[in-house]
């Protein structure tokens, strides 16, 4: 009975003109997307892999110079684009991708993508996983909003009961009949992506991003699989087709356009973002604090320039002084990459009532393209900085601090150059992701099992009211 | 006999209004639009606030280190207080650079509260030192990426994305309804047109909706926000407000047309959101893809190569400045202003030095990164024409003042400031000459130059005669078909 409901009613959806031409515009936006997105991420990684090795290549070749100033220069590093941000960009247009490391100071990540954008930006970006977390709900609500109200005003439900068809059936039959049209449009499309991503992955990194595929696949069907029961249970509740239509739209607008919005604007009261002002003038406090303390503790001095600390400490200074700020400095980013997180966090709450929420979250976590990994390769990134500083300070305490007033007179070579390793990045693994997501996707879950539960109380009622 | 349109009109205006009022749909309409159009005024007057608060922050901030700058110098002269190169403001490279306490600011446009636009991402501040442009023309406001891509809940929102569906709530069943119930029928039977009725109908709904997304926002504005009182603010309040009508007209001229087809109620409702879905939402990230390929913004990757390039160039150039003998910590003395003279220490000389050449070797390629941000903001103004959501969101940021085109002005003005006072400067810190108190009062000041605002307003009234047009020919279309439409 399930397969003879499922193959009808599916039958009927293809011979349907609104899923010929949803259908048919959501792949074509797919494969735009993709295509574009493909090309993109390939320009992107080569350009930045290739930056990468040149930098290092020039820190190397600097020749003879203070190792302050090899440290004024600097290093570049860059964010390698992980390979399933062509499905779901998440931040990554309002993060930068590359950073500076200089002397002296924490070096923030810039160049978003959206400060080389126009205002266009903000209405959102074009990618496989926006189209599936707004315009594939839509779809099924668009085909599938009459699937039970309609049998019932043509009276072809009460025939259908007649011949005993059990309501498990019929409701399990009609879900798989809207969830197959679903697969028909997106499963050839997202199984030839996931296929390519992989084979153009070196063979180290392929497991991962099954895993990731695999699990993305998991929290987009759960996602996708609330709306199909919903839409049955809404169908079988209304009193008609109109209702139903208008009931599930006006959801749908609620939950995937107003909601965010909503609720980024709540939990940004209930956790304030400090302004950039605010933030500078607290870190400078902070370090200038810091290192007050630490230069009164081992020189007895107030200030940096105070004559009793000679160039001839220089070297030494220069190393409690950058000490003593890394405790700030920790502390003031991590504050605020907490309030992030914690924002974003009070915001899967929401979820409860508009999946897309967290749905997202768990999207971009699983892409590798969400906050908590932007922070991670921030967090390496100033590793590498400390590295060079610390590695920089110990060659002018060895060296220069001897020279006294002509301390800036020291050179350094090509072994100290060497001695700074390459900056190498690894993206963090799936269970990374999964540490941070779970709760999404068990919200994800619990919304799915509540959808079927309502759907087969709505089915099983009485049907002929 | 013939029907007399005017007195009809109004007869059917009123019945419509008193079904409407009973029916209780309209009163729900009514009171969804107060609530989010209250709401996003209170977001936008938020975010203004913040704004505002920064700028004034910032304007102490400067005030309070040119009083401390000018306190130190005296003292400095008077030989009252202990020398440090780097915060000696006697010393003129010291004051272009960690001393300087110079910012350059925007201002929030009058308006700020009704769009938040491009304000959460683009600095209105910045400071001004002898740093190099990349070092700090790229430093953006602090907000969670998280929220940039959720985007705001403010009235520029409400007004692009929700009223359209308010409008398709009230609207998609203006005839098809009347169908349904039998009742298209008995109206036929009287003197009375099809686009008689439908005008009436749509007179009376979009009234309900213009009484209180247009009033709103302007009353609270001229209430508590003094300087948007001004005359050239009351034309942009009138543009507003010619905008929002227009765009809300155009969204009823839809669902008429949709209307006359002669359609189900759930059918027509369909075809709305999905002409919403295409218009609204899929139109303009298809765009914003489309501008970004046709006109795709330099490499960054390639700044960062050219830059380090450049310090490297710029270090070896002036490799003997900054390797000079420094005693300066040992021996404060040779700080000590002389007849107006000041030894600048050579690796503050250098440092000087290396960034202005540091910026001129990267000039011509973040001029291209100007230039082909210019270009994109010029295809999306063609483009704009082909959604009417796109054209209403950039008209409406515009008249609150937080466009990309302002912000763009902003990063001019600044990057043109920020020459000007470097080559303040640059005599002074080549010749050794020692800063004087004379000379702290008369250090470059910021002057933001705001944009035209004859400039705005025609680029405003163009978009409000084209959406008028679009909706006047959708609208002229829809009581041509009006009288075609067949009853049963």
């Amino acid at each position: 009975m399930f397969a003879i409901i499922a193959a009808k009613d599916l039958r009927e959806l293809t011979r349907d003109g609104r899923l010929l031409w949803a259908g048919g515009l959501v792949v074509m936006l797919m494969l735009l997307a993709l295509g574009a997105g493909w090309n993109r991420q390939v320009q992107l990684n080569s350009e930045r892999s290739a930056g990468q090795a040149l930098d290092y290549d020039a820190w190397l070749h600097q020749g003879y110079r203070h190792p302050h100033d090899a440290a004024e220069q600097g290093m570049h590093v860059f964010k390698p684009e992980p390979s399933l941000a062509v499905f779901d960009p998440g931040i990554g247009p309002f993060v930068g991708s590359t950073v500076w490391l200089q002397a002296h100071r924490q070096s923030e990540v810039k160049f978003r993508p959206a400060q080389d954008a126009t205002g266009l930006q903000r209405f959102g970006e074009l990618s496989p996983a926006w189209l599936l977390q707004v315009l594939l709900p839509l779809l099924i609500i668009v085909i599938g909003f009459n699937s039970v109200s309609d049998e019932r005003e043509r009276g072809t439900l009460r025939q259908l009961l007649s011949l005993g068809a059990p309501a498990r059936s019929l409701l399990f039959g009609k879900a798989a009949a809207l969830a197959s049209c679903v697969g028909i449009l997106i499963a050839p499309v997202g199984l030839a992506f996931a296929v390519l991503i992989v084979v153009h992955l070196p063979a180290g990194e392929r497991v991962d991003v099954v895993y990731r595929i695999a699990w993305l696949a998991a929290g987009y069907g759960l996602y996708l699989g609330f709306f199909v029961f919903l839409t049955l249970a809404v169908s079988a509740l209304a009193r008609s087709s109109r209702a139903a239509l208008v009931l599930l739209l006006g959801f749908w607008v609620a939950a995937t356009l107003i909601a965010p919005r909503t609720a980024s604007e709540a939990t940004n009261l209930l956790y304030p973002t400090p302004s950039r002002l605010d933030f500078d003038d607290q870190l400078a406090r902070d370090v200038a604090d810091a290192g007050r303390k630490a230069w009164s503790t081992h020189f007895g001095a107030r200030t940096q320039w105070d004559p009793s600390v000679p160039l001839s400490k220089w070297g030494a200074a220069l190393k409690v002084d950058d000490e003593a700020g890394y405790g700030a400095l920790d502390e003031n980013f991590g504050r605020l990459w907490d309030t992030f997180e914690r924002q974003q966090r009070a915001q899967g709450w929401v979820g409860l009532v508009a999946p897309v929420v967290a749905l997202r979250g768990f999207s971009m976590g699983l892409a590798g393209t969400d906050f908590s990994q932007h922070r991670d390769f921030s967090t390496a990134a100033e590793a590498q900085r400390r590295k060079i500083q610390n590695i920089v300070s110990e060659d002018l305490i060895e060296h220069a601090d001897r020279l006294g007033n002509a301390h800036f007179t020291y050179k350094a070579g090509p072994e100290l150059w060497a001695s700074v390793p390459q900056f190498k990045y690894q993206l963090p693994s799936v269970s990374f992701a999964l540490a941070h997501h779970w709760a999404s996707l068990a919200l994800l879950a619990v919304m799915f099992c509540l959808s079927v539960a309502l759907a087969q109380y709505a089915l099983s009622r009485p049907l002929m009211r | 006999m013939q029907p007399r349109p005017l007195p009809t009109l109004s007869l059917i205006v009123l019945h419509e209004a008193r079904i409407l009022v009973r029916d209780r749909t309209l009163l729900l309409v009514c009171c969804v639009l107060a609530l989010m159009v209250g709401y996003g005024l209170f977001v936008g007057l938020a975010q203004a606030t913040l704004r505002d608060r920064m700028v004034a922050q910032v304007l102490k901030h400067e005030q309070e280190t040119q009083t401390a700058n000018s306190g130190m110098l005296q003292s400095v002269l008077a030989g009252q207080t202990a020398l440090i190169p780097f915060s000696n403001p006697a010393n003129p490279a010291a004051m272009a650079g960690t001393l300087s306490g110079r910012y350059a600011t925007m201002l929030n446009a009058p308006l700020a509260a009704l769009a938040i636009g491009q304000s959460d991402m683009m600095p209105n501040y910045y400071r001004i030192t002898y740093l190099s442009k990349v070092q700090f023309m790229y430093d953006t406001e602090i907000e969670n990426p998280w929220n940039l891509l959720s985007g705001h809940f403010d009235l520029a929102f409400v007004i692009v994305f929700v009223l359209p569906l308010l409008v398709t709530t009230l609207g998609y069943n203006l005839l098809s309804a009347e169908r349904e119930h039998g009742t298209l029928r008995l109206l036929c039977s009287q003197p009375l047109s099809i686009a008689t009725l439908m005008t009436g109908k749509v007179v009376v709904r979009m009234l309900a909706l213009l009484a209180i997304v247009i009033p709103v926002p302007l009353v609270v504005l001229l209430l508590i926000r003094p300087e948007a009182r001004g005359a050239e603010q009351l034309v942009l309040m009138l543009l507003w407000s010619a905008l929002v009508a227009a765009y809300t007209l155009f969204w009823f001229a839809v669902a008429a047309l949709v209307n006359t087809v002669g359609l189900s109620s759930s059918t027509n409702a369909l075809i709305m959101v999905a002409l919403w879905t295409i218009l609204v939402l899929i139109l303009p990230v298809t765009m914003n893809l489309a501008v970004g390929l046709v006109s795709p913004a330099p490499s960054r990757t390639e700044l960062a190569n050219r830059t380090r390039v450049a310090t490297a160039e710029s270090l070896r150039e002036y490799e003997d400045l900054y390797s000079a003998d420094y005693r300066y910590a040992s021996d404060p003395e040779a700080l000590l202003v002389k007849n107006e003279r000041i030894e600048v220490p050579s690796r503050m000389r250098a440092f000087f030095l290396a960034k202005q050449k540091v910026d001129e070797r990267i000039e011509p390629l973040l001029k291209r990164f100007d230039q082909q941000l210019l270009q994109q903001q010029k295809l999306v103004d063609r483009l704009s024409l082909l959604s009417p959501a796109i054209l209403i969101n950039e008209a409406l940021t515009s008249i609150a003042g937080t466009d990309s085109h302002r912000f763009l002005a902003f990063k001019d003005q600044t990057e043109a400031f920020h020459q000007e006072w470097r080559q303040y400067f640059s005599p002074r810190i080549l010749e050794s000459r020692a800063m004087t108190i004379r000379d702290l009062s008369s250090l470059p000041r910021w002057h933001w130059i705001e944009m035209p605002a004859s400039e705005i307003s025609w680029s405003i009234w163009w978009r409000v005669i084209l959406m008028l047009a679009l909706a006047s020919v959708l609208g002229s279309l829809a009581l041509a078909r009006s009288s075609r439409l067949s009853i049963e």
